[in-house]
């Protein structure tokens, strides 16, 4: 009886993801409906952006790339009861410490690109360092720290990149950037890859070794939290914390690894943009990752399996809001508001459901 | 003197939408419910109270529209947290994604454009030579020490804040009083955007004060005249960044970080474990429901 109650609330929680997908939807429908398009229209605009050819399908795939390896790294940090607000900072100082390597360093590529990859987790992780420590040492409280430090990595990017490692001659384009990142260090393409295996996507589309980094890091991952004692301990103390304590386990200390691994690996969003689509390093790649990287380890339930689905939902949605800007009167925006909606539906019906279990628990001793 | 004067006043403006919305968050916390929807709450009702103003044609329709879309915001985050009884920070962050997007939508289906608002001269009279607001922080301030500490209600939703279940055992209404409190943050965001800049609602133009206003209220020990006191501080090291930058002889990036760098430095050293109301962020399930 136990056993179909459990097996019940896992059925259950998994839904809740699902749920909040569709109420998306249908809000979704709702708003076009109400700025004055028709339903109809707009779902084949969204069809159309995404599934219109391989290409824009793949196009889903690349973007997911960043998307993944930001909610993996939030992901990391929950499971240990960690909020990381400072993906954002983290990705920009690791992409920045990764184009260092990838600009001064010679070396052969097969050294370079797994040397800048290893100098991305590096920049990332010392970048959540000092919040880490003042969490554990001091008690104080991550949230803002990390919002503090994300701001403050900005500034410091931007006067990285706009004195000591300016890049730019005289003359040059206005936008602020670092030197060009050596050829050796450049992130090539596996397109050839998936047209050879018949994919017939076009050579615009970005999907690049980054997709391997992303697919390491969540194997790695998954092994690490489900296969690993470390990951044991990181789940029962992100579970409960105070009973970790009295198992004897080093709840700081496992707390701050956690939150380093998580700098470490958001240190790796930043790759795909800088070494495989600029080729130089900016203060000005695409920003606000981190806070996706919170909507879509939640969505995924912290699981790395499950975050390769939330993730390619979130590259989704983001397309939909183009495609919908593009053949619609539906302004983009409206996807942020979709994703804000969306995460509070799936807390909420994830609330929900764990009151429904409560109360079958309680008939059932009863 | 004339440039002291200066940076006294400009001083005030610029600290008091931090101040004001470090008053929305002890209102919160004291009442038990963390608050990072400030940010989101603030994004939204800076551009109501540019929408209010400009189809009222009045400063009050501007603060009249401001006032409901921050209750609505914080609506939205007390019904999340405290009905559902869902994790706070996870509610704060999904609002203010929300936000941005609430902020964008309406500006482009209003004005046509997404990232920023026609311009606005409905705005608050001046006094002094400076947005008449930000003097009106000082009887704000005093309003909200009465209420809290010399009134009935306040005693109430402190003592929520502190140990709900001796509160409920004492016949205290507990979600009435988490959902006064979080709803009067929600007022304290749309005085906020009265000084902010009501001339002209801009996408993210609240830049991570909702964020200061948390650490400053931390900082004063969850007390609104500490909360205010340490937004001032915040403010007036932004003034000096902007009325002085030039002049510095470090590099304008590092000057900018500096409210930044400031408010980890400070929760660094003088923040302990202890001084939060005992019941913060935890949800209250009545008879462990």
């Amino acid at each position: 009886m136990a056993t179909t109650t459990s097996r019940r609330e896992t059925l259950l929680r998994l839904l809740s993801p699902v749920i909040g997908f569709f109420a998306a939807i249908v809000i979704l429908l709702v708003i076009v409906v109400a700025v004055g398009e028709g339903p109809g229209a707009a779902i084949r605009a969204i069809l159309r952006i995404t599934f219109g050819n391989p290409s824009r399908t793949a196009t889903v795939l690349s973007q997911a790339i960043p998307l993944y390896i930001a909610g993996v790294a939030v992901a990391f940090a929950f499971q240990a009861g960690v909020f990381n607000i400072g993906v954002e900072g983290q990705y920009f100082v690791g992409g920045f410490v990764a184009a260092l390597v990838g600009i001064y360093l010679k070396l052969p590529p097969i050294i370079h690109i797994p040397l800048v990859v290893i100098a991305a987790m590096i920049g990332g992780a010392l970048w959540a360092a000092v919040p880490a420590l003042l969490k554990v040492g001091r008690g104080v409280h991550e949230v803002i720290t990390t919002i503090m430090f994300n701001s403050i990595a900005i500034y410091l990017m931007n006067f990285l990149v706009n004195r000591p490692f300016n890049g730019l001659e005289v003359g040059e384009s206005l936008e602020p950037q670092t030197k060009a990142i050596a050829e050796t260090a450049l992130f090539g393409r596996l397109n050839g890859f998936f047209q050879a295996l018949g994919w017939k996507i076009g050579d615009h589309v970005y999907l690049d070794y980054s997709l391997i980094v992303a697919l390491m890091v969540g194997v790695v991952v998954w092994i690490v939290i489900y296969k690993l004692r470390f990951g044991f301990e990181v789940r029962s103390i992100g579970e409960a914390i105070d009973v970790s304590r009295y198992a004897g386990m080093r709840v700081k200390r496992v707390q701050v690894s956690a939150f380093l691994i998580s700098g470490g690996i958001a240190g790796l969003i930043g790759l795909q943009e800088i070494f495989a689509i600029r080729g130089f390093y900016t203060y000005q790649i695409a920003g606000g990752l981190g806070f996706d990287g919170i909507a879509i380890a939640l969505i995924g339930l912290n699981n790395p399996l499950g975050i390769v689905f939330s993730a390619l939902l979130f590259s989704f949605l983001r397309q939909a809001g183009y495609g919908l800007q593009l053949y619609t009167s539906v302004p983009n925006s409206v996807s942020y508001v979709i994703t804000g909606l969306m995460i509070i539906i799936i807390v909420v019906t994830n609330e929900l459901v764990v009151r429904y279990v409560r109360n079958l628990r309680k008939r059932e001793v009863a | 003197m004339d440039v002291f004067f200066e940076f006294v006043v400009r001083g005030l403006v610029i600290s008091s939408p931090i101040a004001f919305a470090s008053l929305g968050g002890v209102f919160s916390e004291k009442c038990g419910i963390i608050n990072i929807a400030l940010e989101g709450i603030m994004l939204v009702t800076t551009f109501a109270i540019v929408w209010g103003a400009l189809s009222t044609g009045s400063f009050l329709g501007g603060l009249l529209f401001a006032i409901i879309a921050g209750v609505v915001m914080a609506g939205i985050h007390a019904v999340v947290t405290i009905t559902f009884k869902v994790d706070q920070i996870v509610s704060g962050v999904a609002i203010n994604l929300l936000a941005v997007g609430v902020g964008r939508f309406l500006s482009q289906n209003i004005y046509g454009q997404e990232t920023q608002s026609p311009f606005n001269t409905f705005v608050p009279p001046e006094f002094l030579g400076i947005n008449i607001m930000a003097w009106i922080l000082i009887p704000v301030t005093a309003l909200v020490w009465f209420v809290l500490f010399k009134t009935k209600f306040g005693l109430r939703l402190r003592s929520v804040g502190e140990n709900p279940e001796a509160a409920d055992t004492l016949g205290i209404n507990v979600i009435l009083m988490q959902y006064s409190g979080v709803l009067l943050s929600g007022v304290m965001c749309a005085l906020a955007a009265t000084v902010l800049f009501p001339s002209q609602w801009v996408t993210g133009m609240t830049g991570g004060r909702g964020y200061i206003a948390l650490a400053a209220m931390i900082f004063g020990r969850w007390h609104p005249v500490g909360a205010v006191a340490a937004s001032l501080l915040f403010g007036y090291a932004d003034t000096f960044r902007v009325m002085f930058e030039r002049q510095i002889p470090i590099p304008a990036q590092f000057v900018q970080m500096l409210p930044y760098v400031l408010a980890v430095v400070v929760l660094a050293l003088f923040v302990g474990r202890a001084y939060g109301p005992a019941a913060v962020g935890k949800p209250y399930r009545k008879g462990g429901e």
